[in-house]
């Protein structure tokens, strides 16, 4: 996703309530990360679990957040999502980036990017791909569904190779 | 001092302050010495009751967050201790009761009989740091820590234990969730 639109996306979910940014870097979602930065709202953590439950500890507090990762970062985290956020019901925005979206990827997002899916939908997570054009909508569906009280997910394709 | 005298002992001084509590024996200790609506027993997601705390402490500066965690939880999730001393939250209290062992699996050893997890918290930036191993100094270090600004460490050295077992927790995660979030 080109960098404008990456920017304006953060600076709309910031707009509308989201307080909190935590998370591992990803390259796909860099420009979204690197506004963030600049505004001083993005904490980094040392894995995707720990943001998470940084994350949990924010929403208790009644302060809205998402936590952003690659597709890596959200399979070390199952157990997490299955027995700390769903088993509390808390809402939050997760940002996942799409490794291994295309098919010439390195090798060693292929698999991952091949069950993301499936993983999904094994967990019952909501989630919307985000576009240059959908992006709005995306946001806004996202913010609704933690004003539900729902933790739902927000995907970024990796579409370049570096 | 077994775990669940150092947990009641700890919660007579803490009195009203919140309390997030590791999975396990941990939790299942503080529900049954004293369970109050500011307790948030994390059930599941082992390791990451300090960083549940570390979110809570930064939202919340005027009030002190207490974590009872345990030896293996830390362990497992000892990048969290790297963030919160880059964070330094002043009103982080970070309380783990080391036994050595992963007692709630069926006392399996941890690494904490060679590895001394105060020192790895005062190199990850903890303001204060303690190892107390009995009452009378467990009491003591609490109520020094009281003016003191944190993130603060007191690590418990605490006996092995296979007789007294605390039941499991009752209280649905929804209303653990929704009664904590009502009395911070």
């Amino acid at each position: 996703m080109k960098e404008t639109i990456q920017k304006k996306v953060f600076n709309y979910l910031l707009k509308n309530g989201i307080k909190n940014f935590v998370g591992v870097p990803d390259s796909t979602m860099k420009y979204f990360i690197d506004e963030g930065l600049k505004k001083n709202k993005i904490f980094i953590t040392t894995r995707e679990e720990e943001a998470i439950g940084i994350a949990v500890g924010m929403t208790l507090s009644q302060s809205n957040s998402l936590v952003f990762m690659q597709n890596a970062g959200f399979a070390n985290s199952l157990s997490t999502i299955t027995s700390l956020v769903q088993l509390y019901e808390i809402p939050m925005i997760f940002l996942l980036g799409w490794r291994g979206f295309l098919q010439n990827d390195a090798i060693e997002h292929t698999k991952i990017g091949k069950i993301q899916p499936k993983l999904l939908q094994a967990l019952s997570l909501q989630s919307k791909i985000l576009n240059e054009k959908n992006w709005k909508a995306s946001c806004d569906w996202a913010i609704k569904s933690i004003k539900e009280k729902k933790l739902c997910v927000l995907i970024l394709k990796r579409d370049f190779l570096d | 001092m077994i775990r669940k005298e150092a947990i009641s002992l700890a919660v007579e001084q803490i009195g009203e302050q919140p309390i997030i509590s590791a999975n396990g024996f941990i939790s299942r200790d503080l529900c049954e010495v004293c369970d109050k609506n500011s307790n948030f027993y994390m059930i599941g997601s082992m390791g990451l009751a300090s960083s549940i705390g570390l979110g809570l402490a930064l939202k919340n500066p005027k009030r002190r967050f207490f974590i009872f965690d345990g030896d293996g939880n830390i362990l497992m999730n000892l990048g969290s201790l790297t963030t919160i001393g880059k964070l330094k939250p002043k009103n982080f209290i970070h309380i783990i009761f080391d036994n050595s062992i992963h007692e709630s699996t069926g006392s399996q050893p941890t690494n904490s009989d060679v590895i001394d997890i105060k020192k790895i918290a005062a190199a990850c930036n903890y303001s204060h740091v303690y190892t107390v191993s009995d009452k009378n100094n467990f009491l003591k270090t609490i109520h020094k820590i009281k003016k003191l600004k944190g993130p603060i460490l007191i690590l418990v050295k605490i006996q092995q234990n296979k007789q007294i077992k605390s039941e499991r927790i009752k209280i649905s995660p929804i209303k653990i969730k929704e009664r904590f979030m009502k009395s911070i």
